[in-house]
């Protein structure tokens, strides 16, 4: 896992933090939800993602006239045997970067969804088998949202991780200038790992040990967000699932093989934030920064097992 | 091989010295297995394991002891219970005193458990159960420990509080629930061991009742505090001490030194009739305690009807016939430790029929003077009666005058050749027997018929019924009246006839008893019906007042403390399950959570800045953060605890101390630093100033 934040660390710089809650992430086995403007890096850091983890990589960009069959794939016919047979689309590769998901129509959205959630496609009645492992970074923009279909909740859910990269230091950014220039970082980042190793490592986490008192923990925030004021809908039992999950590969960075409280606490706001449902009708980054701070405000209350 | 707990093998030998104290009790072990068994005990508490090296000797002296045991068993000088219960204690004290292991901790429990079950059939005392509850009790922590020892690897502590603690809570439980189980649930009375037949704790038979009374035994019997009769009385006198004769045998022959009876056994029947029946009889329901020891009939004077008896044997309980015996002695025909039966007195009060139920023999007995009376007796007598040849009236002024010329005293001047005049004329002191016997003759020689009556004198009120102990036996005199029949005049100073023991003694032994019957009566007697009984009591509608008026229609409906109990019981189930699930729902205070609370402690009062509510794990990530040296001490610390709390590997014995004495020195250390730094900052301050 070190090795592979060196390796992104690389092509995204500036970024450790962010680099290991992608890292954490993956290693879950969960999908991740980049959010951020325009050219902070987002493509860049999943791209090397895929080439520090040796996946087959795809990249669609997602946009309002967009088909599930243009990322699903399609039967063709073949003169010769006068037969169809299914042609993958990009959707068939192991990390698959789903730029601006928000601007395709919502039955685009949930063709991806389908796959995010089984592993599988559905397509004229017969399912086929996405790769293994199969990860989704999906992309999308706060701040412009003509023309846009907001994600359904249920979409939201299936995303392990929500992150912001924000704007790189100004040091770091002066520092791009200077060395990287124009050319991208992309090529210097090597393979670290390979898909089995990744299997392994996921597997490896689903050991890592959750005592009673850090379920209960866990449990009793969930409880906390569905009973708050403000909040509309709190943390459902996928999200439950998906923070046990992600404070386990957490415990795992800080190399232990059980999950402390302060796992549970630092993958709670990347967890849980887009997850609740806010009364008040903000959009866009206030109502990301707010939820947010409610997930806080709510960890404080919450006493952590001692 | 890991050495074994000391305590555990403290438990398990101290649970064995309660299963033998279960059959002690009963005091119908011989005196050596006593000896034998309470050594081993001794020993083996101070870890003495004698026989560790010596098994196979001892083996074969157990050997021994088994044919020695199987012998006197044969020749029938031991009983077969008797006989198994000092063998399993012998086999137990040499386990206890062997190498302790697997083999050896089950063998102790086992003949823990036969002692308890010959116990069982030795005695049904209160200290019997108390004996089981504590054998139960210590077996099972003992085993539990066990257990726990087993799974423990080696060169780890047993968790010998955690194992306790709960285990103990469990066994209250259990307990109680036994209790509870006990008084609740249908039982009925199995009658297989006779609880009643053991004699109790020290138990001799001290009343001493023989085929003759003689004159110069010793008398500390008056000072025996032992219990030997309880009765209950139909009608109730009602009073706390009874002023009444309780009658045992006459006797109508002396020859200077001993009474005795001229006419021996005659018929056996269930039931036997002294004197005819008046119309206003005292009806006594009587145990004989094994105190008592004897087999004679005791009751009220004067007995009209004694039978009905049960003897209470180790073997079970069954109907004894009576004899009757010279001297108006009924006796028992079944030898038994103890005996219950009914009487019939006529009140003190009552026309007796002229002499009943006496024949000539006897009859003529009553003017007898021994051979060699020394003269000066009827001299005595003579010049002390001054004429007066009215029976009645020449007994009571010859006892007026014992009474107030004469000492009581229990002492006795060795054996004296004619023992009445050496009370009569030497000593003038003497006690019960000594002035009966001075009556009765000095009334012979005066050709007034009378004979020695002995029993008991007195009774204590306990639980609505009269207890007399070894202490009230006493001696009388029995006058024949003519017209009358016998009439008893007591000679003996009035404050000398009870029992001479010590009032705190007999406090104590009365308390004694007031358990023992409200044991007896609430836990070897409890039956089904007493079960039924009480559910009754409580349904049953409130008897009408007899004055009240019968207006109000009787309810069918069960009285108002039928409910009031109900609420009362379904509160406290309420109140028990509340207070049950409050404990078992309480987060359990880990060795984890209190190794962080004393960490917490060092670190506040070391004043470490800290936010609010930053758990020790954030606080460390905070100081790593910051380069902090105190980060130092406290990662590998919050790391261990982490591991201990969550991590599903505690902490090892001694380790928190390690730790905390650890971070101690970091934090005394920052403390020497944090004091040199204000000097260093003042320093140039001060300057630039």
């Amino acid at each position: 896992m070190e090795r592979l934040a060196a390796q992104l660390g690389r092509a995204v710089q500036g970024k450790p933090e962010e680099v290991r809650r992608v890292v954490t992430c993956v290693v879950a086995g969960g999908h991740l939800l980049l959010e951020d403007m325009p050219g902070v890096g987002k493509t860049t850091l999943a791209e090397a993602l895929a080439r520090a983890c040796a996946l087959s990589f795809s990249r669609i960009q997602f946009t309002a006239d967009l088909l599930p069959a243009d990322i699903l794939g399609a039967q063709v016919f073949h003169a010769q045997t006068a037969t169809f047979s299914f042609r993958p689309g990009p959707l068939f590769r192991q990390l698959v970067l789903a730029d601006e998901l928000n601007r395709a129509p919502p039955r685009t959205q949930s063709a991806l969804l389908e796959g995010m959630a089984q592993g599988q496609v559905s397509l004229d009645g017969q399912t086929h088998a996405l790769p293994s492992p199969f990860t989704v970074v999906a992309t999308q923009n706060p701040v412009d949202f003509s023309g846009t279909y907001p994600l359904p909740d249920s979409q939201l859910d299936r995303f392990l991780v929500r992150l912001s990269l924000g704007h790189p230091a100004p040091d770091v950014e002066a520092r791009l200038l200077t060395t990287r220039g124009a050319a991208s970082p992309l090529p210097s980042v090597e393979a670290v790992t390979g898909p089995e190793e990744l299997a392994s490592l996921r597997d490896f986490v689903q050991d890592v040990r959750l005592d009673a008192a850090v379920a209960d923990y866990v449990v009793r925030l969930a409880r906390a967000t569905r009973e708050h004021g403000d909040l509309e809908r709190g943390a459902s039992t996928r999200a439950v699932l998906a923070l046990g999950s992600a404070a386990r590969a957490q415990a795992l960075w800080e190399g232990r093989d059980f999950v402390t409280p302060g796992d549970v606490r630092a993958m709670l706001v990347p967890c849980w934030a887009h997850r609740v449902l806010l009364r008040s009708a903000v959009q866009g980054v206030s109502a990301r920064d707010e939820a947010a701070h409610l997930v806080e405000e709510i960890a404080r209350k919450v006493a952590a097992p001692r | 091989m890991k050495r074994p707990l000391r305590l555990r093998l403290a438990l398990r030998d101290l649970a064995a010295g309660f299963a033998f104290g279960a059959m002690a009790m009963s005091g119908q072990l011989p005196v050596w297995v006593l000896v034998l068994f309470l050594g081993a005990l001794v020993l083996a508490l101070f870890d003495v394991r004698l026989v560790a090296r010596f098994h196979r000797l001892s083996a074969l002296g157990l050997l021994v002891v088994a044919v020695l045991l199987g012998l006197q068993l044969t020749s029938g000088a031991m009983n077969a219970v008797v006989a198994a219960c000092s063998f399993a204690s012998l086999i137990a004290a040499q386990r206890m005193l062997s190498t302790p292991n697997a083999a050896a901790e089950g063998q102790t429990h086992l003949t823990g458990l036969l002692m308890v079950a010959g116990g069982a059939a030795l005695s049904g005392d209160m200290t019997y159960a108390l004996c089981l509850i504590a054998f139960g009790v210590l077996a099972s922590l003992s085993l539990a420990l066990g257990v726990v020892e087993a799974a423990v690897p080696d060169g780890e502590p047993v968790p010998v509080r955690a194992v306790l603690r709960p285990l103990s809570t469990g066994l209250m439980f259990a307990v109680a629930g036994a209790v509870a189980f006990f008084v609740l649930f249908p039982r009925l009375n199995w009658a297989m061991v006779g609880p009643r037949s053991a004699p109790g704790l020290g138990a001799v038979s001290s009343a001493g009742y023989s085929n003759t009374v003689r004159l110069g035994g010793a008398g500390t019997i008056k000072g025996n505090p032992r219990v030997v009769l309880r009765a209950t009385l139909t009608p109730d006198p009602g009073r706390e001490a009874l002023d009444a004769y309780w009658v045992g045998r006459t006797y109508d022959t002396f020859d200077g030194m001993e009474w005795t009876n001229v006419v021996g056994a005659q018929q056996t029947e269930r039931q036997i009739t002294l004197r005819p029946a008046s119309d206003t009889l005292l009806h006594q329901r009587i145990e004989l305690l094994p105190a008592y020891g004897a087999r004679t009939l005791i009751a009220l004077e004067m007995p009209s009807r004694l039978g009905n008896a049960m003897a209470h044997t180790p073997t079970g309980t069954r109907s004894s016939p009576v004899q009757l015996q010279g001297g108006g002695e009924v006796r028992f025909t079944v030898s038994a430790p103890s005996y219950t039966y009914e009487a019939y007195s006529l009140p003190p009060d009552a026309k007796a029929g002229l002499s009943p139920g006496l024949v000539q023999a006897e009859r003529d007995q009553l003017l007898a003077l021994p051979e060699h009376l020394d003269p000066r007796v009827a001299q005595l007598a003579a010049q002390v009666l001054q004429g007066e040849k009215e029976p009645l009236a020449a007994a009571r002024k010859l006892a007026a005058f014992l009474q107030r010329d004469y000492g009581y005293t229990l002492e006795q001047a060795g054996t004296p050749e004619d023992p009445l005049a050496e009370f009569l004329f030497v000593r003038k002191a003497g006690h019960c027997e000594h002035f009966a016997t001075a009556l009765t003759l000095m009334l012979r020689t005066q050709g007034i018929g009378a004979r020695l009556a002995t029993g008991f004198y007195g009774g204590t009120r306990m639980d609505g019924g009269y207890l007399v102990r070894a202490g009230d036996a006493h001696a009388w005199t029995h006058v024949l009246v003519p017209g009358r029949g016998f009439i008893t005049v007591d000679a003996t100073p009035p404050s000398n006839r009870p029992s001479q023991g010590s009032a705190l003694l007999e406090n104590l032994l009365a308390f004694y008893e007031a358990v023992e019957a409200r044991w007896r009566n609430s836990v070897v007697d409890y039956s089904f019906r007493d079960q039924f009984e009480l559910a009754r009591a409580l349904v049953r509608p409130p008897r009408r007042a007899p004055g009240a008026p019968a207006n109000n229609a009787p309810s069918r409906l069960p009285p108002p403390r039928a409910w009031v109990t109900a609420a009362v019981v379904a509160f406290a189930v309420w109140r028990a399950g509340r207070f049950v699930s409050r404990w078992t729902g309480r987060a359990p205070v880990l060795e984890a959570t209190r190794f962080l609370d004393r960490v917490d402690a060092a670190l506040q009062k070391a004043r470490v800045p800290r936010l609010e509510h930053e758990s020790l794990e954030d606080l460390t990530t905070r100081l790593a953060r910051d380069g902090h040296p105190l980060a130092l001490a406290l990662t590998p610390l919050t790391r261990r605890y982490l591991e201990a709390r969550f991590g599903g590997r505690a902490l090892r014995e001694g380790e928190a101390e390690h730790l905390l004495a650890t971070l101690r020195r970091a934090l005394d250390a920052e403390a020497a630093r944090r004091a040199v730094k204000p000097d260093g900052q003042a320093g140039p301050t001060a300057r630039a100033s």
